[in-house]
């Protein structure tokens, strides 16, 4: 019972931290560029905004358009409930694994590249090719480096990949991991359309990715599709800190370990902020066809990470 | 007493800062003594016993050695005799017959060097230093072909001689790893002893390793791409020395190695690998001379199919081994022979087109005659030596129970034949050229050549006994 | 396995197969320079602390060695090279970036596959990185085939030639030192002749891309 109470927990701290996340980041990249910057707590005023706009929809739009912030903010909402943000065992993780972490990830790109494509727009179709050429590379690196981990732990359950972390700390600094954590945090600017593969501040549509698939989306559905994102950049920045750095992770249920699992998940939190922040002023948004190149990096990397961890068992 | 010569004759042509002719001749003497230091070798190996020298037996001559140390010392010999510099027109002013001078030598150095080390390690480093020295001489006369070939070989032939020391490495990983200790750890006679004891896996992958490598530097395919260019580019003393031995010279790497593989399991593993790479060399040799239009290019395919009959030979037991031995003595007597011609008639007809050269006979009999009996001794005609080398072989296939295999092996050198044969009719009859000069010139030149022929016909007529007792010698080496 | 001792080194190796993959991925030669560099000083750390641990007092001469051959002077004659090189970058390369990366990620795998039976047969604690050293001697390979520039060519061989160091003195703490020091002889020796071949080539044919250099054929 406790469990159950506890992911729900778990689930409404990830959806209530996502926009102060993605206003933090905000927030520090103004900062280092000599500009005040909005509040950090701005993202939470813009959703109450576009929660109570209009929606306007496009005549050539199907049931498609109107269904996929649904299903891209459900999708989003039921990876926090199989990821471990809080602590570890989790009554959920039966049937959470990693695999069905990535299908329910690759689950809502899909259907917001088809949103993309349905209304007609130009915009929206070069937004969704894009996307799924990201995608196409991006997604099995996920599923590899976490991989990697999960060789060493004899498991593909997340939970036990931590519970294992945490058990052996002289793991975490083995090649294997290390690698992984370099792939995963490539994908991770991939997956959440950040510099240096995607401006999320940008307003020049030729060079959006993400934007470009949600700019038919107006009111109630751009308010949950841009929870829904902010909510995947919280799970992909759990999943780094958590899997590789697991101290922190509550492994017993009692409100002193859950006290210390939600400051360290703050404190991670804000540390990986504050990386993405320096990283997005340092460099540049690479050219369309050098993001391919990028991410073969990564996938390299993850490639080694499985071979060291296999090697290394 | 060998290594000394080649020494002193660079030194000394360092020395010299303006070229004079006193270098060349000193040079030409020097090599003799280094020849005689051979013949020295091979009566003391003959009469039983193995010469080592140096502390840990750092040097070591036994049959095997001696064979390859004769035949670099003689073609060392000829290329210093007939190289730049000897005075009289011959094309290369003064700075180039120095560079020749100083780096001809020290790669007849570091080829004597490997022929008679012990240790492998150190039999490694001669032939990559063979590789670099050579590579300094290959651009003699700056052309933008002669920048490609040298190109091409310094960059194949470094890649093979560092996988050959990759080769060298997992062989001695191999050892330490089952014999726990590790001086003299590299030397070939401690190699062969614990042979047996050798984890298979390893020392099978370590001889693939070193098969590319010194195989690369050997000419064998598929690595062989460097060679056409290099040795047809090369000037003709350079190009005799690199055909005739130091494709031997790789192959006595190799022989060495096979020789611990084969102690250590087996003679399968080795032999099919030889008998492959050996028939895909026959095979891109004999049919890449049906298209050929450069007569020096076409010597060089001659030289690769050669190799791959010496390592088909190889695989072929003991009487291959000795097939291919005498094989490659006379391989390296008649290649270097044929290149420094060739060096002559290009020096004349100032091409390297077989279009480009016709009337070889009338314009310089003697030289066209000798260029004959060359071209006609390397493609197996009797009364040469090769013929009965490549009958040899022929004989060691049907007693190991291969006759598809010959079959193949006959067909493929019937193909290199009549190609060469043609060529070489469209080389000597006909007129001469216009603004081609009638008439030999200094002749003198021949007359070491002339003795090369010579030599081949004795060989083809009959087989010396100290030559046979030599490489019945180095069959025993093989077995043991 | 958990060693520091093996921890270290296949840190070390890891470091040095990362760094060759950047000249797949990169395409300028100051790029490829600071690559090498990395390389060669992960290299001598390796090296350093396998002589630390071993204990074998000799690899201190080889460590410093190739600190000074690899690390320094060849550095400094290569940024030589650069400066009247540099225009030419590894634009269109026989086979593309991202497939270049996955093939080298294959060409590692092959390496773990091929050095399985060294790996279990050594008892040393530096066994785990062979297999790594060995993808950096395949990824190197990879490069000197797959590239057009004579100058990516050179620190493609480079990069060999450093792999197999790594692959021997992981696997047998080293070979005997006259041995290393005449292998660093050579390779010295080697690099110089390249480099001057590289300058004829620029000379007598106006660039140094390889692919001009198809004049002998057949």
């Amino acid at each position: 019972m406790i469990g159950y109470a506890l992911e729900v927990a778990q689930a409404a701290l990830a959806l209530l931290l996502a926009p102060g996340l993605v206003g933090l980041i905000r927030w520090m990249k103004a900062r280092l560029q000599n500009r005040r910057g909005a509040p950090v707590l701005q993202p939470y005023w813009e959703l109450r905004k576009l929660f109570r706009k209009e929606v306007i929809v496009s005549n050539n739009a199907s049931w498609l358009f109107r269904a996929t912030p649904f299903i891209v903010f459900a999708s989003a909402v039921a990876v926090t409930f199989l990821v471990p943000i809080l602590a570890v065992p989790l009554p959920f993780d039966g049937i959470g694994d990693l695999l069905v972490v990535v299908y329910l990830l690759l689950l809502g790109t899909f259907f917001l590249s088809l949103a993309g494509l349905d209304p007609g727009s130009p915009f929206g179709g070069m937004g969704a090719s894009r996307e799924m050429t990201v995608a196409a590379l991006a997604e099995p690196t996920v599923a590899l480096a976490i991989f990697a981990l999960a060789l060493s732990a004899g498991s593909t359950n997340l939970g036990q990949i931590v519970a294992r972390t945490m058990t052996n700390p002289g793991a975490a600094l083995s090649p294997g991991h290390l690698l992984a954590f370099g792939a995963l945090f490539i994908v991770t600017l991939a997956e959440t359309g950040r510099l240096p593969i995607d401006n999320p501040a940008t307003h020049l549509e030729l060079t959006m990715i993400h934007e470009a698939m949600v700019l038919e989306y107006s009111g109630r559905y751009l308010a949950l599709i841009e929870w829904a994102a902010a909510v995947k950049l919280l799970i992909f920045f759990s999943l780094l800190g958590n899997l590789f750095v697991p101290w922190g992770v509550s492994m017993a249920l009692t409100p002193a370990t859950l006290a210390i699992a939600v400051a360290s998940l703050l404190a991670k939190l804000v540390i990986l902020a504050g990386v993405v922040a320096v990283l997005e002023t340092r460099i540049a948004k690479l050219r369309l066809f050098r993001v391919p190149e990028l991410l073969s990096v990564s996938f390299v990397l993850a490639l080694l990470a499985v071979t060291s961890s296999f090697l290394l068992r | 007493m060998l290594l000394g010569p080649p020494l002193l004759a660079a030194l000394l042509a360092a020395a010299v800062k303006p070229y004079r002719r006193f270098v060349g001749w000193t040079n030409a003497l020097l090599s003799l003594v280094s020849l005689g230091a051979a013949v020295v070798l091979w009566r003391h190996v003959l009469a039983g016993d193995v010469l080592t020298s140096g502390p840990v037996e750092f040097l070591r001559a036994d049959a095997l050695s001696t064979l390859l140390a004769l035949c670099v010392s003689v073609v060392g010999g000829l290329a210093a005799w007939l190289g730049p510099g000897m005075g009289g027109d011959d094309g290369y002013d003064g700075a180039q017959a120095r560079r020749f001078r100083i780096f001809g030598n020290l790669f007849t150095l570091m080829m004597l060097f490997a022929v008679v080390s012990n240790n492998v390690g150190f039999m490694w480093i001669a032939i990559e230093a063979t590789t670099i020295t050579s590579a300094m001489l290959i651009p003699l006369h700056v052309t933008k072909a002669s920048v490609e070939a040298s190109w091409k070989y310094i960059l194949i032939g470094s890649v093979g001689i560092a996988l050959a020391f990759g080769g060298t490495v997992l062989g001695y990983f191999d050892f330490v790893n089952l014999a726990g200790h590790r001086e003299a750890a590299l030397n070939w006679t401690v190699l062969m002893a614990s042979a047996p004891r050798l984890h298979p896996q390893v020392i099978q992958l370590a001889f693939v390793f070193l098969l590319v490598g010194y195989g690369t530097k050997a000419g064998l395919a598929p690595m062989h791409t460097w060679l056409p260019d290099a040795h047809s580019e090369a000037p003709a003393p350079l190009s005799a020395m690199m055909s005739g031995v130091l494709l031997a010279v790789a192959l006595y790497a190799v022989i060495r190695w096979k020789l611990v593989v084969n102690a250590a399991v087996g003679t399968g593993f080795t032999d099919e690998l030889f008998t492959a790479m050996g028939l895909l060399s026959l095979a891109i040799g004999a049919f890449s001379l049906v298209v050929q239009r450069n007569y020096k290019r076409m010597l060089a395919y001659s030289s690769i199919e050669h190799t791959g009959l010496i390592c088909v030979g190889l695989a072929l037991g003991p009487l291959g081994m000795f097939a291919s031995m005498l094989h490659l003595l006379n391989h390296a007597l008649a290649k270097s022979a044929i290149f420094l011609l060739a060096g002559r008639v290009l020096h004349r007809y100032r091409t390297t087109e077989i279009s480009g050269v016709s009337g070889l006979l009338t314009a310089m009999p003697w030289t066209g005659g000798v260029f004959a009996a060359g071209v006609l001794a390397v493609i197996g005609l009797p009364p040469f030596g090769l013929f009965i080398s490549e009958f040899a072989l022929f004989r060691a296939g049907f007693a190991a129970g291969r006759p598809w295999l010959m079959g193949l092996v006959l067909a493929l050198l019937a193909v290199a034949f009549v190609s060469m044969i043609g060529h070489l009719n469209r080389m000597l009859y006909g007129a001469p050229a216009a603004g081609v000069r009638v008439g030999e010139g200094s002749a003198w030149p021949l007359v070491p050549l002339g003795l090369c022929m010579a030599a081949l016909v004795v060989l083809g007529l009959t087989l010396p006994a100290p030559l046979r007792a030599l490489l019945t010698r180095i069959v025993e080496i093989a077995g043991s | 396995m958990d060693s520091v001792f093996s921890q270290l080194c296949v840190l070390g190796s890891s470091l040095a197969l990362i760094t060759g993959l950047i000249l797949l991925w990169r395409r300028g030669v100051t790029a490829y320079i600071s690559a090498f560099t990395w390389q060669s000083r992960a290299i001598t750390v390796v090296t350093v602390v396998v002589a630390y641990f071993g204990p074998d007092h000799e690899l201190y001469w080889v460590a410093g060695a190739l600190f000074i051959l690899k690390g320094v002077v060849i550095p400094r004659l290569l940024k030589q090279m650069e400066r009247r090189f540099a225009a030419e970058r590894e634009l269109d390369p026989y086979v593309n970036t991202a497939t270049s990366l996955v093939i080298s990620g294959l060409l590692v795998l092959f390496g773990y596959a091929i050095t399985r039976p060294l790996v279990a047969l050594s008892h040393l604690p530096t066994r785990a990185g062979m297999p790594l050293a060995m993808g950096l001697v395949l990824v190197s390979l990879f490069v000197i085939i797959s590239r057009k520039k004579a100058l990516t060519q050179v620190i493609g061989f480079l990069m060999l030639e450093n792999g197999l160091a790594l692959l021997a003195v992981l696997g047998t703490y080293g070979i005997p030192l006259i041995v290393e020091l005449g292998v660093f002889l050579d390779v010295l020796m080697g690099f110089l002749v390249m480099q001057i071949f590289i300058y004829q080539i620029h000379e007598t044919f106006e660039s140094i891309d390889v692919e001009q250099l198809s004049n002998l054929r057949h």
